[in-house]
Parts: C-alpha cells; structure tokens; sequence
C-alpha cells in the first residue's frame, strides 16, 4: 500500500531533492565552468566572495526580515488581541486580510502608486515634510510592503496561541491589583510566548528571500537582498557558481529559522 | 464607577479603531492599483484599460489559468493516494517522510527558481516544455494540497470505512463512495490554497518559464520593471487580484473558514 505515496516521493525527490543537491555541488565550481569540455574546476572562492565581496548582501536580507519581523511583532500582537477577544465581525477582517496574502509583487506595486508624487500618500508627507522620492525609494518603505505582505501569518500565530489563553486569567489578575501593562508582561506574554516565537520565526523566513519589495521600492542598497543578487548574477550573468553558493547560503538561512519555528509552533501549525 | 466605564469605553473604541486602521492599510495597495486602473492616457476616466487587459493581456491570463488548471490538477493526482496512505497505513519514519513532503514550502522562491533553472538546463533538458514549468508549481504547492487532505482523513473516523466494507463494498468504491465526499472540503481547501498561490506565482516563474510563455503576473511583474507604470498594467494587476478573490469569498461562502484553519490563510 506504500506504492500510493511513490508519486509524491518521487515529486520532491526529482523537482526538489535532486536540484537542492545540484546546485549544491555546483556552488563549489568557478564561475560557468560547470559546462566546461574539460570538467568542472572545483574552488572555495565562491564562499570566500559570501564571507567577503557579497557579506554586506547577507547582511542587508537578514536586516530587512528582521525589521519587518520586529514591525510584525509590535503591530501584531494588539491587533490579534482584539480580534479574538473583542471583535465579532472576524469573517469581515478575514475577507480584507486575504489581499496581501496574494502576493508581495501586488503589495509593492500598489505601494508605488501610493508614494508616487500625486498618489495618495502625497498629502500626509508634505504634512510631514518629506519629499514623495524621498519616501519612495527607501528602507522604511520597502519594510512597510513587507511588514504587510507577512502581517496575516503573524496574526494567525498569535491568535491562535491567544484564543487558547483562559480570559479569566486577565479578569483575575485585575482583581489581583495588576495593572494592565502587569497583566500584559507577566500573564499574556509567557502564556503566548510559542505563538510569538513561531510567529516571528514563521514571517522572517518567509521574508528573508524578498524579492520584490526592493526591487521596487528600495534604494540601491536595500537591491543587494540576496534573492535579486542572486537572480542578476545567475540568470543575467551567468555566474553559476556565484549563485548557486548565494542560494545554498539563503536556503540556509530560511532553514535555520524553519526548523525552530517547527519546534516552537506546535499546535499553531498543525492544529 | 462611572469614569471607569467611560475609559472602557473610550479603550473600546480605540480597539476597533485600531483594527480598522490596520485593515485600510490591508487594502491601500490595491485601492491605489484600483484607482489608478480606472485613469486614462488624457487623465480621463477609461475603462478601456479593462478592455486592455482581456485584449492584449488576454494570452498572459489565459496561461495563468491554463498553468494552474495543470498543476493543481497533478498536485491533486499526487496528494490523493499519498494522504490516504499517510493516515491510513501505519509506517515506520511517517513524521520524518510528511515533513520532508511539506518542506518545498519553505524554501525561498528564488532558491527553487534557480536549482530548477539550472537542472532543466543541464539534466532533465526541460528548458523549453511548459512541463517544467507545472512541474516547478507543483511541487512549490503539494504542502498546500497535502496538508487539509490529512487534516480532513484524520478526522473522519475509519468507521465509515468499516461499515462500507462490511457491506460489500470494495476498496475502490469505498474510496470513491464514502471517503472521497466526506473529505471534500478539505480538498477543496487545498484546491483553493494552491490555486491562490499559482495564479499569482511570479517568481518562480520568471527563472522557468519556457521561452514564450509568460503568465499574467509574470507579465506585470516584466511591465513594472521596464516600462514603469501604466495603467493598463494596474489594470491587469487588479484583475488578477479580483479573480483570486473571487475563489476566496466563493470557498467562504460554500464552506465557511474552519477548513483553513492553521494552514496558509487563517
């Protein structure tokens, strides 16, 4: 009866497996000289490039995940609270928080438009006295449309750990004396820490390989997102061995926090 | 007593100010696509940009829907007989193999893209079949397909089953008759999860595509980058999205939002 799962097996193992190991090898040859006659020149330089030329591209994809975790982390949290504790109308909230979930090119695109001078944001920056280039091609912006792009997973992590705390843990709290910033630090945060945790881990490694968002919202430096570098130099340029070893080092990066969030999400994930 | 009450109050509706407020800014990337949609080369309102997107645009749809009918068609051939064999059939190293089936999901979109590129090009010779391409959303979306299907099987109770057989039925007709219908909304879950997540699937895409096929995001995501903002692009945009939609609020309706619970959308 095994032989009804080989399809699936066989799925992974041929379109993900085999490619995985595939460019694997390959991020330890030079350049394109995977298809050289005379065989593959096997070298370390491309990882020394990692550690050294393309660091600051390593660095620039861990700071924009980690911004927009943070940014999800503090917005999240009061909006889940509200939602499974006060709101009725949670079919209404799940119907608009499906449109960022169809994709972060759509989030960027729009927020173009947003920011371009004469969109809609014009006249809260001119309030604020930023120019609309200014707010366009920048760290924030690019932050925002990812922060919005991964919000509904931070708030499904979260309400699902939260719907599973007591209410009258809260109710006997106040009437313990605790005042609610208390209540907050000392009951709600340790009894939702997995959700939190699975959250935050869940939204960074689904934002560490962003595309998208920098390319067009961000300046130059927000570009070097490892995702797009790693697009240029394979596809464009045909720098294999380049490539490949940016790709191994993000895939690494989104497994590290996939194999904690697993850990921490149980119940939030599976239930 | 009754300043407490106001306060309450006054948290009250700050609460639902802020959900609101975070629900508007849910929506404003598309508001602004919506809009601008509807502006004209003149500045005048056009609905031609509509016309626009089921003209010229209409091939670049037409391969979305073409793409994604195969690939969730595959993806359902595949996760049918693997889900039932998961539930159902006791195995030594099941976590282990149901763990590595769902991984695709989390490997960056970009790292498929390139892996799947570069074995076309040097192993599998799949460069220029649309087959690579279904293929490739295959297995990005089989985590999809595969996990409402185990959730659904684990729920029904095998007496079902049971007492089909016990009746005389065989195990196709079992299958087919009794657990097939009691386990449709998970599969329908699946369906509506995968195809959510093809349809507008951009990146991937743009490493594999076959020369000469480009899908609808594909092609917004090409316009955007090189002939800068149009309208008639936020057009073809706001389609897109609209259509997805669509198939969000029909599933809603039909089977309400418990069937999603802890996978992709809430």
């Amino acid at each position: 009866m095994l032989a009804l799962i080989i399809p699936a097996i066989l799925l992974t193992i041929l379109f993900l497996y085999y490619p995985l190991v595939f460019i694997f090898r390959m991020s330890f040859t030079l350049t394109d000289s995977f298809l050289s006659p005379s065989g593959p020149i096997f070298t370390l330089e491309n990882y020394r490039a990692m550690t050294g030329r393309y660091l600051s591209n390593v660095w620039v994809t861990i700071k924009l995940a980690g911004l927009s975790t943070l940014v999800n982390l503090i917005f999240g949290f009061p909006f889940a609270y509200i939602l499974v504790r006060k709101v009725r109308y949670r079919d209404l909230v799940r119907g608009f928080m499906v449109f960022p979930m169809f994709g972060a090119l759509y989030v960027a695109f729009g927020m173009r438009f947003v920011l371009l001078p004469g969109g809609m944001a014009t006249p809260l920056l001119n309030a604020l006295g930023i120019a609309n280039t200014q707010a366009l091609y920048s760290l924030p912006s690019v932050v925002f449309a990812m922060s919005i792009f991964t919000f509904p997973f931070m708030v499904m992590n979260i309400g699902t750990a939260l719907s599973n705390v007591d209410p009258t843990l809260e109710e006997a709290a106040a009437c313990l004396g605790a005042r609610p910033l208390q209540t907050f630090w000392r009951v709600l945060l340790p009894l939702t820490r997995s959700g939190l945790i699975a959250g935050a881990l869940m939204v960074f490694g689904w934002n560490v390989g962003t595309f998208a968002e920098p390319l067009l919202l961000g300046t130059i430096n927000e570009q070097k997102s490892l995702a797009w570098t790693l697009y240029q130099r394979g596809v464009v340029q045909t720098d294999y061995g380049l490539s490949t070893a940016m790709g191994v080092v993000l895939l690494i990066l989104a497994f590290a926090v996939t194999y904690f969030s697993l850990r921490y999400s149980h119940g939030a994930l599976v239930e | 007593m009754n300043r407490r009450l106001n306060s309450r109050r006054l948290g009250d509706i700050l609460s639902h100010a802020y959900i609101w407020f975070c629900l508007i800014l849910f929506v404003t990337p598309f508001a602004a696509l919506l809009s601008y949609s509807f502006t004209g080369s003149q500045g005048s309102y056009a609905v031609q940009n509509f016309q626009y997107v089921f003209g010229s645009f209409g091939n670049n749809l037409w391969w979305s829907f073409k793409i994604s009918g195969l690939t969730l068609l595959l993806d359902l051939l595949i996760a049918l007989p693997a889900s039932y064999a998961l539930v159902r059939y006791p195995f030594p190293g099941k976590q282990v193999l149901f763990s590595a089936l769902t991984l695709p999901l989390y490997v960056p979109g970009a790292v498929i893209g390139i892996a799947l590129v570069l074995t076309y090009n040097f192993t599998y010779h799949l460069t220029s079949s649309i087959w690579g391409l279904v293929m490739a959303m295959t297995v990005g979306t089989f985590p999809l397909m595969l996990t409402p299907i185990v959730v659904a099987l684990k729920d029904l109770p095998v007496a079902f089953e049971e007492a089909a057989q016990c009746l005389g039925a065989t195990k196709w007709q079992t299958y087919w008759r009794v657990v097939f219908p009691l386990i449709g909304p998970g599969i329908s879950a699946g369906l509506l999860l995968s195809f959510i997540i093809v349809f507008n699937e951009y990146l991937v895409t743009l490493f594999v595509h076959p020369p000469g096929v480009t899908t609808a995001p594909l092609r917004v995501f090409n316009l955007v980058r090189t002939a800068g903002l149009l309208p008639t692009t936020a057009a073809l945009a706001v389609t897109m999205q609209l259509i997805s939609f669509v198939a969000v609020l029909a599933f809603f309706r039909i089977f309400g939002t418990r069937y999603l619970k802890g996978t992709y959308l809430i």
